[in-house]
């Protein structure tokens, strides 16, 4: 349908599959078996929260890039209830699915309501 | 039964617990599996998402769940969807994959600490697998000293299968399946993440840490409004570097917090063995 050649197409696949392999498993296989300097440990210790603090606001507060409004954004209760659901259970799959679960109901009752887009 | 077995009385003492870290079983194997399942349920709908607009785009079967099964990357994957829409060849293609999955760069030097006691025969899959969603769950794991080989290689093989079989379906029954957001499961990982903030939120200073990295994100998305244009893909490495550094540079330092780093290995292992020591 598109003059896409299969030729193409497999030198992406390989391509891809090559160089996420490397950008992926080298730095850690070869940081892993080397003593970082200990100012390097304490600068890494702080990136997985950073991430997660990343991750949360580009998911949940940007959703698709466009601005919701804060209190319009059925997201920012669902995120509230998951994390309030780990709090009580420890359970990522049980906070996951509240979740998702409250994301569905509010999403719908703002609709109803008139709220947001 | 490992190698530890004709070391034990001239090793140091973390021998038998590097063991334990060291252990893949059906137990363990088990537990990654179970710790994975929020982002199998997450990579279904994104993954089927890939298959029908690969499969638009002229990608047989074959090649979008080869795609799928070598790259597992899902924001790479679109991009290379879309920079071959826009008449890009094969290697302008990888090369705008490559970018946008430099992250991982930053991922992997984050787990080579935790991973340094384990042996070089399990690192090659749980690179694989590397993804953000595994590299929460995994990090999260070793951060509360329960991970291990099995649990690790657990995660990524349920990550896997939900990727490629999301893409299987995408591809094979697109025309049967409305749009998948409509069950809320585009909220699957947001509300991962949201879990996995609290559970790596161990004191105030990751709190701050935190929030401050996503301020970062927001900051750079409300740039687009002054006429400055940043790639979105860019927000999660620009965030997690800026909020690392900021908190490096605003945190003081201690004496105890620096051996508390140097001390995390060692109780590592040995927390590792005390949980999971009695099932060998």
């Amino acid at each position: 349908m598109s003059n896409l050649s299969h030729t193409t197409i497999w030198a992406v696949i390989i391509g891809m599959g090559a160089t996420n392999f490397i950008l992926r498993f080298v730095p850690m296989a070869a940081l892993s078996r080397v003593a970082l300097p200990k100012p390097v440990m304490r600068w890494l210790s702080y990136i997985p929260i950073s991430v997660m603090g990343a991750l949360f606001a580009k998911e949940v507060l940007l959703p698709s890039t466009k601005y919701d409004p804060l209190f319009a954004n059925p997201g920012i209760y669902g995120a509230l209830i998951s994390m309030l659901t780990y709090k009580l259970t420890k359970s990522f799959m049980g906070s996951t699915l509240a979740g998702v679960i409250s994301f569905v109901a509010l999403r719908a009752l703002f609709a109803t309501l008139g709220f947001g887009a | 039964m490992g190698p530890s077995s004709y070391t034990t009385h001239t090793a140091n003492a973390t021998e038998p617990t590097t063991h334990a870290f060291n252990t893949l079983n059906k137990h363990t194997f088990w537990r990654g599996i179970k710790l994975g399942l929020p982002i199998f349920l997450g990579y279904v709908p994104v993954g089927l998402a890939f298959g029908i607009l690969a499969h638009t785009q002229g990608f047989s079967l074959i090649e979008a769940l080869v795609c799928s099964a070598t790259a597992l990357a899902g924001a790479g994957q679109f991009i290379a969807l879309a920079t071959l829409l826009a008449g890009g060849d094969a290697l302008t293609t990888i090369i705008a994959t490559g970018v946008v999955n430099l992250r991982y760069v930053l991922f992997g030097a984050t787990l080579s600490p935790y991973v340094r006691t384990l042996k070089m025969r399990f690192l090659p899959w749980i690179g694989y697998t590397l993804t953000d969603e595994s590299f929460a769950i995994n990090v999260a794991d070793l951060r509360a000293q329960r991970a291990s080989a099995g649990s690790m290689t657990g995660v990524g093989f349920i990550a896997w299968i939900g990727w490629v079989s999301g893409t299987a379906l995408g591809v094979v029954c697109a025309q049967w399946i409305g749009d998948p957001s409509t069950w809320g499961v585009d909220f699957a990982m947001p509300a991962m993440f949201a879990a996995l903030f609290v559970t790596l939120a161990e004191n105030k200073e990751h709190v701050l840490t935190g929030l401050c990295a996503g301020a970062l994100v927001i900051g750079l998305a409300l740039l687009s409004h002054f006429g400055i244009a940043i790639d979105s893909n860019w927000f999660i490495v620009i965030g997690a570097l800026g909020g690392a550094t900021i908190a490096m540079i605003v945190f003081p330092h201690t004496e105890e917090s620096e051996q508390d780093l140097s001390a995390g290995e060692e109780l590592l292992v040995a927390s590792t063995h005390a949980r999971e020591g009695d099932s060998e």
